[in-house]
């Protein structure tokens, strides 16, 4: 059996009281692009530091290619960072920040030259090699960033938010060179991100990071549609989640303001006898009568609602509707006429609605699943 | 509110210090420039004497010891006191347990008066009970009395200006705080060695605030030998620590030769601009191209 790209098993950092990266433990397979995200503060830059061997951690392993570097100085990890902010020398041209590293160690000259010219020709950054990088703009930064990363021939590349300081067309372009570059390198890289929509987008899998652990871990689809807690359901997908306290009626509905919303087989079985719930509902399914884009047929007694916004976003308008005192988003084709405070009735597409267990904030078990 | 009303309020506002640069600062420095070419004992009125003062100047061979003197300081006490100030601000740059006594220790002697610390100095040089000299006496050295050979005199005031690098010091530790950390993890990464990432990294990027901090040190080193050469040598032995500041005051306020103190000064001034601009072109082409301050950082959208 060929060895992970990256393994991390129960890795742990704190800073005084604060548990910053909470053990933590997931696999890379070799040549994958996995994707971890979460909010500020989750821990995510720490924990990418601690693989790169840049802070220390204070309880786990951490193995690369079977190799445990968890004591080794970062140098000898065989890592490469990407970040942020670039990190590019400001004294220094684009040719001698690529070369950085093999000057530093003593590549002789005319090798580390030819390197150089390979990756700035790969990256487009040939024309550029005698400029500094004050004179380049943000994507031709993040540019070299990823060339000299490259140029280290890393076992695995670590990337830390190198689209955010990137205008967002710029980032969903970059964001493209980034996953081809991947699929013609075939490295493991670990990127990280507070952009869930980059994370779907990129990742073969993606890690949901929630102060300091790790609450998920699997491909967009499964994260998407089977979120395993409450914040991953609502961090995951914009716009984000309906979560609404509901009442279980057992065997098969749950009760919201005197409203009966019958749940998916699946789900049944956790319905208890006068059971508090969260019933989880993504914007899609939830329909509005007469949009085109209704799931369903409109049931007998549907539920009354007020428009409150109505938010346009050129190939969809989102709506937020104002319901028993909370607010419910949904969306409906652009060309729908609506107005705010108009009454429309909705309801739910109950057939991929979640379920929550408000005491522990992860999902009810799903019959069929562990 | 309009604009025009913006700028007059900022003018008011900067008034107080205008005008205190143009009474104290400005008009001092212009009418010492005009009684450089007068004959001037403030008690009879000032005669015109053309260029008289710079010709006895040029042949007055204390003028020319001062002079010397004085660019020994400029070029000896300079760079070493930018050095200690650079060590200490690495140093203690990361917290450390003691770093922050560490850091006040090093400020301390810098808001001293001018005038106790120089005596205290006069007592810790002192060649009877001083302890540099017991120090000295006690390592088995023979007891050498700092103060009295030219020598030892001149160095004296060099050591006293090793401990006064307070403010060097500070604007040293900001500059270098101010540098991404980044640069510094991805130096960390490749495995280069600290020697090699001060080099490279951390002594060309504050090239800028040193030739900043250089310039305006030359400028205090000249004066700042006044009070010490006034108090402990009294400029000698031997002229050895006549300074510029103090032969001016000398000639001023002793010998009452107003004209010819300023005309000193007028050569002072210049002097000073020619060892900055000399300072400047070295530092300039060993630190490379680069004297552009570092590029504001993005703001941080996140962790």
């Amino acid at each position: 059996m060929t060895p992970f790209g990256l393994e991390v098993e129960d890795l742990s950092k704190r800073y005084g009281d604060a548990r910053i990266v909470d053990n933590v433990s997931f696999t890379a397979a070799e040549g994958e692009l996995l994707v971890l995200v979460g909010p500020s503060g989750a821990g995510k830059s720490t924990l990418l530091r601690l693989i790169a061997g840049l802070v220390p951690h204070d309880s786990g392993t951490i193995r690369i290619r079977g190799r445990d570097v968890g004591e080794l100085p970062p140098a000898r990890r065989e890592t490469a960072l990407v970040f942020q902010s670039y990190a590019l020398f400001p004294h220094m041209t684009i040719a001698e920040n690529l070369s950085f590293g093999m000057r530093a160690r003593g590549v002789e000259r005319a090798r580390s030259d030819a390197r150089v010219v390979e990756v700035a020709t790969a990256l487009g950054l040939d024309p550029l090699l005698k400029r500094y990088p004050r004179e380049l703009s943000g994507g031709e930064r993040q540019r070299v960033a990823l060339g000299r990363a490259m140029l280290r021939e890393p076992e695995l590349f670590l990337m830390d938010e190198p689209l955010s300081n990137l205008d967002a067309q710029l980032r969903v372009q970059t964001r493209g060179e980034i996953v081809r570059l991947h699929s013609r390198l075939r490295t493991t890289t670990l990127y990280v991100t507070h952009d869930q929509t980059e994370a779907l987008s990129m990742g073969d899998r993606i890690g949901v990071l929630n102060r300091g652990r790790l609450e998920q871990i699997g491909t967009p689809a499964e994260v998407y549609h089977h979120p395993r807690s409450l914040f991953v359901a609502r961090f995951i997908g914009t716009p984000a989640m309906n979560t609404l306290p509901v009442m279980a009626m057992p065997p098969e509905e749950v009760e919201w303001h005197g409203h009966f919303i019958e749940i998916p087989k699946r789900l049944q079985a956790a319905l208890g006898p006068r059971a508090a719930l969260v019933l989880g509902v993504r914007p899609e399914d939830v329909s509005v009568q007469g949009s085109r884009w209704a799931q369903g047929a409109a049931p007998a007694e549907p539920i009354a609602a007020i428009v409150d916004l109505v938010e346009p976003a050129g190939d969809q308008t989102y709506l937020e509707l104002e319901v028993h005192g909370s607010l419910l988003v949904t969306r409906v084709e652009p060309d729908f006429r609506i107005r705010r405070g108009d009454r429309i009735n909705f309801w739910f597409h109950t057939a991929s609605v979640h379920l929550f267990d408000p005491r522990t904030e992860f999902a009810v078990a799903e019959r069929g699943t562990a | 509110m309009r604009r025009r009303d913006t700028s007059d309020g900022m003018l008011l506002l900067a008034a107080p210090l205008l005008t205190a640069t143009a009474v104290l600062v400005v008009v001092p420095a212009l009418v010492a420039v005009l009684f450089a070419f007068t004959e001037y004992d403030a008690l009879s009125p000032p005669r015109l004497v053309g260029l008289a003062n710079f010709r006895t100047l040029w042949h007055d061979p204390l003028f020319w010891m001062a002079v010397r003197n004085s660019t020994f300081i400029g070029v000896v006490s300079v760079p070493l006191r930018i050095g200690l100030a650079l060590g200490l601000a690495l140093l203690l740059m990361r917290q450390r347990r003691f770093s922050r006594a560490a850091r006040i220790a090093v400020f301390l002697p810098s808001v001293v008066p001018e005038i106790a610390y120089a005596l205290l100095w006069l007592w810790m040089l002192s060649p009877e009970y001083g302890p540099i000299g017991l120090a000295l006496q006690a390592t088995g050295l023979e007891r050498h009395n700092l103060l009295l050979s030219p020598w030892g005199a001149r160095r004296s005031i060099v050591l006293m200006g090793l401990f006064q690098i307070g403010e060097l010091y500070i604007v040293l530790l900001a500059a270098r705080r101010e540098l991404p950390a980044e640069l510094y993890e991805l130096c960390a990464m490749e495995g280069v060695s600290a020697f090699w990432t001060f080099r490279n990294v951390t002594l060309p990027l504050l090239i800028p605030t040193i030739i900043f901090l250089g310039a305006r040190d030359v400028a205090w080193s000249f004066q700042a030998t006044f009070i010490p050469a006034l108090v402990i040598t009294k400029g000698g032995p031997e002229f050895a620590t006549l300074f510029l500041p103090l032969y001016i005051y000398q000639n001023g306020f002793e010998y009452l030769r107003f004209g010819y103190a300023s005309a000193m000064t007028v050569a002072m001034f210049v002097l000073t601009g020619a060892l900055v601009g000399l300072q400047i072109a070295l530092l300039r082409r060993w630190g490379g191209r680069q004297t552009e301050r570092l590029e504001p950082r993005p703001a941080d959208p996140s962790t």
